[in-house]
């Protein structure tokens, strides 16, 4: 594909401008996306460096705010979980211009499928009818649905570092206390757009440490105090005494996925046998994936939205395990700091719509995943599957032969004693010894674009607008 | 002959069948072809049978007939010239009764577009009896399209008609309906501009009068335009006699609804340049100062907007006296939108205020604005500063207000630091090295490293103005050791920031610095571990073979284009292209990521492109 053309790259031009593309023009880049998509498998395999970013709702220039704060493409690689349609005014242009980039940059982007990429939902919350508007028919509506078919269920980060580079910047005034030193194994690190620092907390080697939740802030958890290098040693460099000599080891693949789990799914493989190229069913695993919602409760209950389920943090952590995931990533809930890291960091909400709806006062967030530096062997096919070089990592196939070694409480979480053998080696070594340490996540947050950036006039009335 | 007659007719039939079709779609396709049918069908039975046809069917949906009222527009060489145009008045009278305010618009822009072209007498015949049936007509919608139908035939009718003319838009404006007195209000000062001023005096002065006393304030907001239009048509020296004028600007001043004075403290320059200064120091003044502390935040906002207009008519002992104190009021304003658009403008007084007012009065308010909490307020100020600059001086202006951009450089809004970005290069042309080293250096560098891209972005073009400004060693000394060691941070998007510096800063570096300290880092940067980092390698050697090709032993690319002395390059940079520079791109040709390997090919090509033209 690297033959982008420049038809692909003048349609990309002139869809950043906000312009919508000619209906034919719309038809064929449908149809190099869904040839370069159904070789895509269910669960795209997406090394790290990446940035996640969840619902868009075709609020287009909050859109281009999220490319000017986190990096344009292809310089930056994402990852969008879905929803990039309904709601907003610009769905049409929004998801264009992410299939346009997909196709023309198939390496650098990678889109999932959420539960506004169906039919009927679109005929409902308002995509159906800004095709019809904007075209005078719903051809492109027709073409876009049919990709919206082939768009992956989920995508698996391998490779993100366990650990983040500090930022250098200001702290944020409100926060100053609660920024872990520079020189301790950060963990999480949370960005504003005023190139400030919100939050830094620490990987804490002695205890359990993933519990913090920025959304509450509590200082207390983020342990600033114990970032003496004797005590980060074994937590942080590279566990060298155990398993192996690579540098930063990867602390297990992170799992992206628009809603959450499925009862009818118990390991990644299931996803991967679904028959996925169809609109998304009223019930069933597919379903699930895009429509379910972690909550505070036991085991599975009864999602309110009518479809998939609610799940909770036995469920996570039971399937965290099961699949050496270090974390899931996930979207479809309207979190107002724009992420929400749940149940002792298992699972985090993404959020990319700032002032969802034009009206909720949210702010958005994208989650930046690092580069361990050990993926160097992986080489990525444009479309998007792994090449033979990796072809040892199938996660089902080193679950097995450990569980006895591994902590039978998730809640215990990264307690370990020793604070020695904690960390995995490569991916190829097969003795995980606790659950998995989490990826270093950097939230950035950014808010809605200004009035006079959407390409309206500022809110300033004009005579004649009394007329 | 009877075959082809049926050839001609067919075209016809086609169109009846389709204007009948049950498809809107259809229907419009057909009305917009309608040129083209009219020329089949010849001048003459256009006339007879087409627009007579049209003539009945104004019974459809707005959009077609929105269509056909523009459409008949353009029909009068289909008529067969401006000889025949009455006949398409016809359908367009009906077409001006519709109720869809669309319809009428385009069918009055249409009338008024073949009164353009007819003759006197037929303006007199058909086009002024048709105009004042649709002003004496039952229904609104009729009389609303006669208020824009007079200036067309006006000026070409005859004294007696003018004053017939004249007598009917006297009754739209006096109509009983609100509708229609809005649109005689709205078209009174168009129609008030093509009159002489004695008329204007004696008969148009008694409507705007009545229209001003409205009981409407939807209706009264727009005597606003027409009071200009009458001061535009009086002679000034005869202002100050009529008191009728003076006492309806007064009113409209101090109207009881805020929609009529945001209406007169939008037009407030326009209003002053209509009137003499005799009125503009007495009434005036005193009124603007009244609107600057108006209740509703929404006037403010209008008439912070006129202050440089305004304020440059005035006498500098007002203007210091009289208006100054109200507009320093505004800056500590409840509104932020007042103080956002009190921002905007506030710049434009110091041409009119002169260095030394400038100074006591309009920088104390920059430097609480600055300080404001709302953002646009500290943005609005930021991106106008050059016109202060240009009459105090940089130097004064960064001593006062240096502090205050230096805060806002760490802005959370990062658009106001991308504006005081943008800013740097003229501060830092005007200060001098020593200076800027001392308080801006540190400040540049770190926005390279700001957590938004675009500000990283903008960062890198600001250092290559900062190299044109400055020079090459300073360049070599102060920014390239920084950039480079950019590309060290473990986080790629960081890395990245060298790649764009080194595209952008190319030209601006001499071969020298090229080599020694650009070069080997592209060195390093090309083996980097994550593709992205690569192919960004890849396009700022595109750049920098472009650079190289023109570089000759001394100076830089910049400083050749600006000279116009174009440079084939020399031998030794030549020779880095091919040692150091494609080695390296072939490698990047054979990589594992296929955008590396796009972006490498695309350098390459470049390069080989260049070689054989």
């Amino acid at each position: 594909m690297s033959s982008g053309g420049s038809d692909l790259d003048k349609a990309i031009a002139q869809l950043r401008a906000c312009r919508p593309i000619p209906e034919n023009q719309v038809r064929e880049v449908c149809y190099k996306a869904r040839e370069l998509l159904i070789e895509e498998g269910n669960v795209v395999t997406v090394d790290a460096p990446v940035t996640i970013c969840g619902d868009i709702h075709g609020q287009f220039h909050d859109l281009m705010e999220l490319f000017r704060v986190g990096g344009d493409v292809p310089d930056t690689n994402y990852l969008f979980m879905g929803d990039f349609v309904d709601r907003g005014f610009y769905s049409l242009e929004s998801f264009l211009l992410l299939l346009c980039l997909k196709v023309r940059y198939p390496d650098r982007i990678t889109l999932i499928r959420g539960n506004h990429e169906s039919r009927q939902i679109t005929t409902v919350y308002g995509f159906y009818d800004e095709c019809l508007r904007k075209y005078g028919s719903a051809n492109v509506w027709r073409h876009c649905c049919e990709v919206f078919d082939y768009l992956a269920l989920g995508a698996l980060v391998i490779g993100a570092s366990t650990t983040l580079t500090p930022t250098d910047g200001p702290p944020a005034p409100t926060n100053t206390t609660q920024l872990a030193p520079l020189d301790s194994e950060i963990e999480i690190e949370t960005l504003n757009a005023a190139n400030e620092i919100m939050y830094r907390y620490a990987r804490d080697s002695s205890q359990a440490s993933n519990s913090q939740q920025p959304s509450t802030q509590s200082p207390s958890a983020s342990s600033p105090t114990i970032p003496t290098p004797s005590n980060i040693g074994p937590a942080g460099t590279s566990a060298t005494s155990s398993s192996s000599g690579s540098p930063g080891t990867p602390g297990g693949a992170i799992l992206c996925v628009h809603g959450g789990l499925s009862p009818l799914i118990d390991t990644i493989d299931k996803i991967r046998l679904l028959d996925r190229k169809q609109e998304v069913p009223h019930e069933g695993a597919m379903c699930d994936l895009l429509w379910s919602d972690p909550d505070e409760i036991d085991g599975w209950g009864l999602s309110p939205r009518g479809a998939g389920f609610l799940f909770g943090a036995d469920i996570v952590k039971c399937f965290n395990y099961k699949n050496d995931l270090s974390l899931i990533a996930r979207a479809h809930q309207l979190v107002m700091e724009g992420f929400k890291e749940m149940f002792e960091s298992s699972i985090v909400t993404v959020w990319s719509a700032p002032n969802y709806c034009y009206r909720c006062g949210n702010v958005a967030a994208i989650l930046e995943l690092e580069e361990d530096g050990s993926n160097a062997g992986f080489v990525r096919r444009s479309n998007g599957e792994r090449g033979a070089g990796a072809g040892g990592w199938i996660l089902g196939s080193n679950v097995g032969p450990n569980t006895s070694n591994r902590h039978s409480s998730p809640g215990a979480g990264n307690g370990n004693g020793n604070g020695n053998a904690n960390r995995l080696g490569a991916l190829t070594d097969s003795v995980p010894q606790r659950r998995r340490d989490g990826p270093g996540r950097r939230y950035r947050v950014f808010e809605a674009a200004p009035q006079d950036s959407r390409g309206m006039p500022a809110k300033k009335p004009v005579a004649d607008y009394f007329l | 002959m009877e075959a082809n007659q049926n050839d001609e007719l067919y075209p016809i039939a086609v169109l009846i069948d389709e204007l009948k079709h049950d498809d809107v779609l259809l229907r419009l396709n057909a009305i917009h072809r309608l040129g083209t049918i009219a020329l089949a069908l010849g001048a003459e039975r256009t006339r007879e049978e087409l627009i007579p046809f049209l003539d009945e069917s104004v019974e459809d949906e707005d959009e077609v007939l929105t269509a056909l009222s523009e459409e008949l527009g353009n029909f009068v060489e289909y008529v067969g010239g401006p000889e025949y145009g009455h006949v398409l008045l016809s359908p367009l009278e009906n077409l001006a009764a519709i109720e869809e305010p669309l319809v009428r618009e385009k069918a009055v822009e249409s009338l008024n577009k073949i009164c353009e072209q007819l003759s006197q007498p037929q303006v007199e015949e058909s086009f002024i009896p048709l105009v004042f049936r649709l002003s004496k007509a039952d229904w609104f919608t009729s009389k609303i399209s006669a208020t824009g139908l007079y200036n067309a035939p006006y000026t070409r009718a005859t004294p007696p008609s003018q004053e017939s003319l004249r007598q009917h838009y006297g009754q739209l404006v006096h109509d009983d309906t609100p509708m229609v007195r809005r649109q005689a209000a709205n078209n009174l000062a168009k129609f008030i501009k093509i009159m002489p001023a004695t008329i204007v005096i004696e008969e148009m002065i008694p409507l705007f009068q009545h229209l001003a006393a409205d009981d409407q304030d939807s209706v009264r907001l727009l005597t606003v335009d027409i009071l200009i239009a009458i001061a535009e048509a009086v002679p000034k020296e005869q202002q100050s006699s009529r008191g009728v004028l003076l006492t309806a600007l007064r009113s409209l001043f101090e109207d009881k609804s805020w929609r009529v004075r945001y209406m007169v403290a939008d037009r407030f320059e326009k209003i002053a340049k209509a009137v003499d200064e005799e009125v503009v120091n007495r009434d005036l003044v005193p009124a603007f100062v009244k609107l600057l502390k108006d209740t509703e935040a929404e006037v403010r906002s209008a008439i912070a907007g006129q202050i440089p207009g305004f304020c440059a008519l005035l006498e500098r002992e007002t203007l210091l006296h009289d208006v100054m104190p109200s507009i320093e009021e505004l800056v500590s304003d409840q509104s932020q939108h007042v103080r956002a658009a009190l921002g905007t403008q506030i710049s434009g007084l110091a041409p009119i205020l002169g260095k030394d007012e400038t100074i006591s009065h309009l920088l104390p308010m920059f430097l609480q604005m600055l300080k404001d909490e709302f953002p646009d307020v500290r943005l609005n100020i930021i991106s106008k500063l050059e016109l202060v600059n240009n009459v105090i001086g940089i130097e004064l202006l960064s001593q006062s207000l240096l502090p205050a951009i230096v805060q806002l450089a760490e802005d959370k809004q990062w658009r106001v630091r991308l504006a005081i970005i943008e800013y740097v290069p003229l501060l830092a042309s005007q200060l001098g090295v020593k200076f800027f080293d001392e308080k801006l250096s540190s400040l540049c560098m770190s926005w390279l490293g700001d957590t938004v891209f675009s500000i990283r972005e903008a960062s890198t073009q600001n250092l290559k103005k900062l190299t044109e400004v400055f020079g090459v060693e300073w360049a070599n000394d102060a920014i390239v050791p920084k950039v480079m060691a950019m590309g060290q941070h473990p986080n790629y998007l960081y890395r990245m920031t060298t790649c764009f510096a080194v595209s952008t800063l190319a030209p601006a570096l001499s071969l020298d610095v090229i080599e020694k300290s650009i070069l080997p880092m592209m060195d390093k940067l090309v083996n980097d571990e994550i593709p992205n980092i690569r192919f960004n390698v890849a396009k700022s050697y595109a750049i920098l073979i472009d650079t190289l090709k023109q570089l000759p032993e001394e100076g830089t690319v910049l400083a050749l284009q600006k000279a116009g002395t174009p440079s084939q390059g020399c031998q030794k940079s030549h020779e880095l292209i091919t040692k150091s520079i494609l080695p390296n791109l072939e490698k990047l040709q054979q990589d594992d990521d296929v955008d590396v390997r796009y972006f490498a090919t695309t350098a390459a090509q470049g390069f080989t492109d260049a070689m054989q033209t």
